[in-house]
């Protein structure tokens, strides 16, 4: 018996990267179906926020991420537009991370397709080109944004747009989002939101999740969408359910999965010790 | 020539980082123009800087298959690699989509060689997690406890699955999985996160202000 | 002039895509993807490739970045229009360079401390008001008078644990005193809030791979659809039948490692 729990202390790996492939690739094939019910509240922070906005005031949606991130943000990024734009809202979409192009042309080849194919480019909503140097646009940002963005991504000047009407700097905006894997956030809630007293939320990772509680209790961020979960809540929200919700109901079996790994070896362990 | 090689540089160090750190501090239109010329500076040099990193992976491959070393002619796809992205790039004019929203070639390569080895390349760290995890995680300790028992509740807490499961265990409390999340990271995780943030404040503006008063000279490289 | 032009424009349009190339384009996806994977099985040369094109390309695209979003509008254009003022940071950037010839490498310094200088100007105040002073004032705000006189008491006792705890992290982290006595009984505490954040961190890292490597997966399925020609399981079968193949000249020969 000890020799047997000794050996399967000791399991080839490849046998465990079977079993999550497996337990991962099933619920794609297969979908669990199961109901997103308890809802973060940092999440519905933001969809509050958003619901009380006025109409036509501008939303600053700044892409930060990059295909490694793409399952976590891309769905959050795609809610938090749709939401904007059905509440009449404008929304500029700005970029400081070059990776995020891809993945905005995908996001401006749906708007007129399925997100909100009534709204207008350039009346309701704007794209603007990536800019490298993420600290000296978002100093910008606060001051004068047409002395880096004075033309959109297709070289389209941006200051006599209808979208941009009344947008000087981050003052004249009713909410900044920031969707990144990386420290972006961090120095939007420095360079924009404690400097210009710019309210901002954001989306992150569920790795960076954690770090960013400090900034919720200060109100330096008035919420937080966090990963997957948090993307499948916001879809929740909005009642548009799509690749949030269809990813944490594949991945609710890997979970279980790594908890049942360790508490079967702590166990194991405990055995042996005692035999 | 030790003026022009080490003091002048440090002079620009100095000069650079004190007018940078008062011009946060003040509202004065010189001092915002003073910054916006500096951010735009930054943004060229930082590109260079790029060319650096670049230049030394080139080099350390090429003598890679100048001298044939073992493995020398996967070197080799360091170049095709990067040939297959730069030569749409250039083709295409820097657009992933063109100005009739069709996809370029670099929208192509983006899209299906960039984002499929740079994804996969993170992903696979899931399979490593899950074996250490296994082998590694060993609860020896009421402070490694203490650790599980938080991880236990985020990962289970955060799927739906793990929701049913603490609802037909736990139900009965009243509270739901997360609630003792939202509790677990506006509370205890703020304060261990708090204190680490200050450490890192304290160690950062304390180096920061080392580099500017030139007491750390590291990045200088040897006189 | 015109000749060059027309062969440019020949070279061109060789890279337009068509229906047929976004099919293509499934199979090479596929295949990149499930050659990087394969290294959990073991070392082979298909993974080696995919890393050393990942390496390459990963460098292509920050080159076709800062070529289109940095050289060309701010440096090349400027330049042509007589904007000269742009000479300086280039010349900064450039000094960079020297760094490979060691006989001029001392030039590359005025490149650096011009960056060092900068990023530390920038990173004082971004560290003192955010992660400073906000912290500290987070901490101390449950127990401001209005909070007080608005009657939440769990607000104040959550408050109060997080003062308590965050306290208890900083004496953990002060090394300039000895830990014993009080000081060790407050920095054992510490060290418990400190196994709370890296759980949490820990449940979230995992969550965060997963939904990677979710994303892969799915893509994997979308590839191996009837649209694209089944590809993922052509190249899947393909890497399986080379490791049988491994396998048995391998046992042949005797020897050979095994990645575990």
């Amino acid at each position: 018996m000890k020799n047997a729990l000794e050996k399967f202390l000791k399991i080839d790996r490849r046998l465990i990267f079977l079993a999550l492939t497996v337990l991962l690739f099933a619920p794609i094939v297969r979908p669990l179906g199961l109901p997103n019910k308890n809802l973060g509240k940092d999440v519905v922070n933001v969809y509050n926020y958003i619901e009380n906005l006025p109409e036509r005031s501008f939303v600053m949606l700044s892409l930060d991420y990059d295909p490694a991130t793409r399952p976590e943000l891309h769905p959050q990024a795609v809610a938090l537009i749709k939401h904007a734009l059905r509440r009449n809202l404008r929304v500029g979409i700005f970029t400081l991370n070059a990776g995020a192009t891809g993945m905005i042309e995908d996001i401006a080849a749906r708007i007129p397709s399925d997100i909100a194919p009534d709204k207008v480019y350039g009346r309701d909503y704007v794209i603007m080109p990536f800019q490298p140097n993420p600290v000296a646009v978002m100093t910008q940002l606060g001051i004068n944004i047409y002395e880096i963005y004075d033309k959109d991504r297709n070289g389209n000047p941006t200051k006599d747009m209808e979208v941009m009407k009344g947008v000087k700097s981050v003052k004249d905006m009713g909410l900044g989002i920031c969707i990144t894997g990386t420290a972006m956030l961090d120095y939007y809630v420095a360079y924009v939101a404690d400097k210009y007293k710019f309210p901002m939320a954001g989306g992150v990772t569920a790795v960076s999740q954690p770090g960013y509680g400090p900034y919720l209790q200060t109100g330096q961020l008035k919420g937080l969408i966090g990963g997957m979960k948090g993307a499948a809540d916001y879809e929740t929200l909005i009642k548009d359910l799509e690749k949030g919700t269809s990813g944490i109901d594949a991945l609710s079996l890997a979970h279980v999965l790594v908890i049942v790994l360790i508490v079967t070896s702590n166990i194991i362990m405990l055995v042996l010790k005692y035999l | 020539m030790i003026f022009i090689k080490k003091h002048i540089p440090l002079f620009i160090c100095f000069f650079v980082g004190v007018l940078t750190l008062g011009s946060y501090y003040v509202p004065n239109a010189r001092s915002e123009n003073y910054l916006e010329m500096m951010n735009k500076w930054e943004n060229i040099v930082a590109g260079f800087a790029f060319l650096l990193g670049l230049m030394s992976l080139f080099y350390s491959h090429f003598h890679k298959i100048s001298r044939k070393a073992p493995g020398w002619g996967y070197s080799l796809f360091v170049y095709v690699g990067f040939l297959l992205v730069v030569v749409p790039a250039i083709v295409s004019n820097g657009q992933p989509m063109s100005l009739t929203n069709e996809m370029t070639s670099l929208g192509w390569i983006y899209r299906f060689v960039f984002t499929s080895l740079s994804g996969t390349m993170f992903a696979v760290l899931a399979f490593y997690i899950v074996s250490t995890a296994y082998r590694a995680f060993r609860i020896k300790s009421p402070q490694a406890f203490v650790l599980f028992a938080a991880a236990f509740i985020v990962i289970l807490g955060r799927v739906p699955l793990g929701q049913m499961m603490w609802d037909g265990l736990l139900g009965w409390t009243g509270y739901q999985v997360t609630d003792v999340i939202e509790w677990l990271m506006s509370v205890p995780v703020v304060a261990g996160r708090r204190g680490i943030m200050i450490g890192i404040a304290i160690g950062g503006i304390v180096t920061a202000l080392k580099i500017i008063f030139g007491i750390e000279r590291q990045y200088m490289g040897k006189d | 002039m015109e000749f060059l032009g027309n062969i440019w424009n020949s070279f061109a349009a060789l890279f337009t895509v068509t229906p047929g190339w976004m099919t293509f384009g499934g199979w090479v996806a596929a295949g990149l993807t499930i050659c990087l994977f394969s290294f959990l099985y073991k070392d082979n040369p298909f993974f080696k490739v995919a890393e050393h094109l990942y390496l390459g390309a990963g460098m292509g695209w920050l080159f076709q970045v800062y070529l289109f979003q940095t050289w060309k509008p701010k440096v090349f254009l400027p330049l042509m229009e007589g904007q000269y003022s742009v000479l300086i940071p280039t010349l900064l950037g450039l000094s960079l360079v020297t760094q490979f010839f060691p006989r001029i490498s001392w030039i590359s310094r005025y490149g650096f401390t011009f960056i060092m200088g900068y990023g530390s100007g920038l990173v004082i105040p971004l560290t003192i008001s955010t992660d400073f002073l906000k912290q500290i004032g987070g901490t101390i705000a449950p127990f401001m008078v209005s909070e007080i006189n608005s009657g939440n008491i769990m607000s104040l006792l959550n408050g109060t644990f997080v003062a308590f705890g965050f306290i208890c992290v900083l004496f953990y982290f002060f090394f300039s005193v000895e830990h014993k006595g009080a000081v060790k009984k407050a920095s054992n505490i510490g060290i418990y809030f400190l196994m709370l954040y890296f759980g949490a961190a820990f449940g979230n890292t995992v969550m965060g791979r997963f939904s990677l490597l979710y994303g892969r997966f799915d893509d994997l399925y979308k590839y191996s659809a009837p649209d694209y020609f089944y590809a993922t399981h052509v190249v899947l079968g393909l890497l399986v039948a080379y490791f049988i193949l491994d396998k048995l000249v391998l046992s042949r020969r005797g020897g050979g490692q095994e990645a575990h």
